[in-house]
């Protein structure tokens, strides 16, 4: 489970459920995905034969201008609708009736939508390297969260990726920093020495994109950049499978900082459990039941001092 | 252990176990009051002289004795940002669960990492060498459990970078 899935695994399996259930069942489920993407499965209406995905993109504007439409005419063609349901962006429709043979391979396919939407600006940067042109290209940039974007730029020899990503609190930053020095560092090793150079820095963004307006500059953002050489795609199956990896490094690198947290806090509770067992050491041990001990009334006896039996505190937000 | 630990852990356990002989005293200020006497203040003749301990500026143990209460006060190292981070945890986490270590504060004094108050009632109670290794044993692991968690940080981090840029070969 290190690595993520660029498909949306819950989004496959519900569709497929669905495809496959031989009963058409009304429904309306709604699904998020990384950056803050919405699906909605739905049935239109009465006409239970029928089944709609409607996906809401904030983003889905900027990718418009870099091509999103042909992508998505391209891979979902047949089942766009060309007016999508008010709020959302997208809408597939698929008649459950006349689905093709391969139901998996269609759940599939269209849990792949936005890795496919997001997608649009970087084959709009390879397009440009294959045509050779001089100078840079157009910078591109897709807000794929609130304050956090991806800006890809096409120069002759390269494309470069730069993400900016927030972080929202201290602990957050200071991993955050520990992790990404690592991918810069990581290179060195002979056995990805052919990985993309990686470069970070926080604070400053970096000279492709400091003539933008509106960049935050205080020390909860990260600016990273990727260089990727034509070897990550110059051929088409490198291609499509960099343009997968490289969408999901916001989310990879956010997954795992959580994930240290997790495992720092599960850590620091086993040290308190052990560190209880200490102090408890330096109880004496009471050997006769309390219980059983009665004043010559008959009353229970109780001695003064009593352990705090008190619960565990929960342990806060963090 | 390192050499400068040693005898820092062990000037350490001396001077608590020479701090804490106490005795029950009632407050001289309210009648029928009962108060650790370190906290209170109230009382500067019942107050001994605080005394520190220290290994170098960014370790030191501050105890403050007093008739009926020692408080033990731990600063604890914090090389750079990630030990601060896992310190500040780590200390919030016991502190939270103040209640079942019994002689721990629930707030440190300023300027350190993590307080404890041990009356008169605990030594009473509890065995006194005991308390004392609880303290000693706390600062040997406290310790080391950051220095550990930060290599793990970082092995996880090396881990997650490679396998990342592994995929783009």
């Amino acid at each position: 489970m290190i690595l993520l899935e660029p498909n949306s695994f819950v989004l496959e399996e519900t569709l497929l459920a669905r495809f496959n259930s031989e009963k058409h069942e009304v429904v309306d489920i709604t699904l998020v995905d990384f950056d803050n993407v919405v699906y909605r499965v739905q049935t239109p209406g009465e006409q239970r034969n029928l089944l709609n995905l409607s996906v809401e993109m904030k983003y889905y504007g900027e990718v418009v201008q870099y091509g999103a439409e042909d992508i998505l005419r391209r891979e979902y063609g047949e089942y766009l609708v060309a007016a999508a349901s008010p709020q959302y962006q997208i809408t597939l429709q698929f008649n459950l009736d006349q689905l093709p043979a391969d139901r998996a391979g269609l759940a599939k396919h269209v849990s792949l939508l936005k890795r496919n939407v997001l997608s649009s600006s970087f084959v709009r940067a390879f397009e440009y390297w294959e045509s050779q042109q001089e100078g840079a290209g157009p910078l591109m940039a897709t807000h794929y969260r609130d304050n956090e974007a991806i800006y890809v730029q096409a120069q002759q020899d390269r494309v470069t990726v730069i993400f900016s990503t927030l972080f929202k609190e201290e602990v957050d930053r200071v991993l955050g920093r520990v992790f990404l020095q690592e991918f810069v560092d990581a290179r060195r090793q002979a056995s990805i020495q052919n990985a993309p150079q990686v470069q970070y820095s926080s604070r400053e963004p970096p000279l492709e994109i400091r003539h933008l307006p509106g960049l935050r500059q205080d020390e909860s953002v990260g600016y990273v950049s990727f260089v990727l050489f034509p070897r990550h795609f110059s051929h088409p199956e490198a291609r499509e499978k960099t343009i997968s990896q490289i969408q999901l490094f916001r989310d990879y690198l956010h997954y795992h900082i959580k994930c240290a947290k997790a495992y720092m806090h599960s850590r620091m509770r086993t040290r308190v459990q052990e560190f209880l067992k200490v102090i408890n050491r330096a109880k004496p041990e009471r050997t006769t039941a309390v219980s059983e001990k009665r004043t010559a009334t008959g009353r229970y006896f109780r001695p003064q001092f009593r352990q705090p039996t008190s619960p565990q505190p929960t342990d806060g937000e963090w | 252990m390192s050499n400068t630990l040693r005898p820092y852990l062990n000037a350490v356990r001396s001077t608590l176990t020479a701090a804490m002989c106490l005795e029950n005293f009632a407050s001289q200020i309210v009648e029928k009051h009962n108060v650790p006497e370190v906290e209170a203040g109230s009382t500067k003749e019942v107050l001994l002289n605080p005394l520190v301990v220290s290994r170098n500026e960014n370790e030191q143990v501050l105890i403050e004795s007093s008739i009926n209460s020692v408080r033990v006060s731990i600063r604890i190292k914090q090389a750079d940002d990630i030990e601060r981070i896992l310190a500040h945890k780590f200390t919030r986490f016991l502190m939270m669960r103040a209640e079942s270590f019994v002689i721990l504060r629930r707030v440190p004094i300023k300027g350190y990492d993590i307080s404890f108050l041990v009356t008169n009632f605990h030594t009473e109670q509890m065995f006194k060498h005991k308390l004392v290794d609880f303290i000693i044993e706390f600062m040997e692991e406290v310790d080391k459990e950051i220095s550990e968690m930060k290599l793990s940080i970082n092995a996880r981090a090396r881990i997650v970078a490679e396998s990342y840029l592994s995929q783009f070969v």
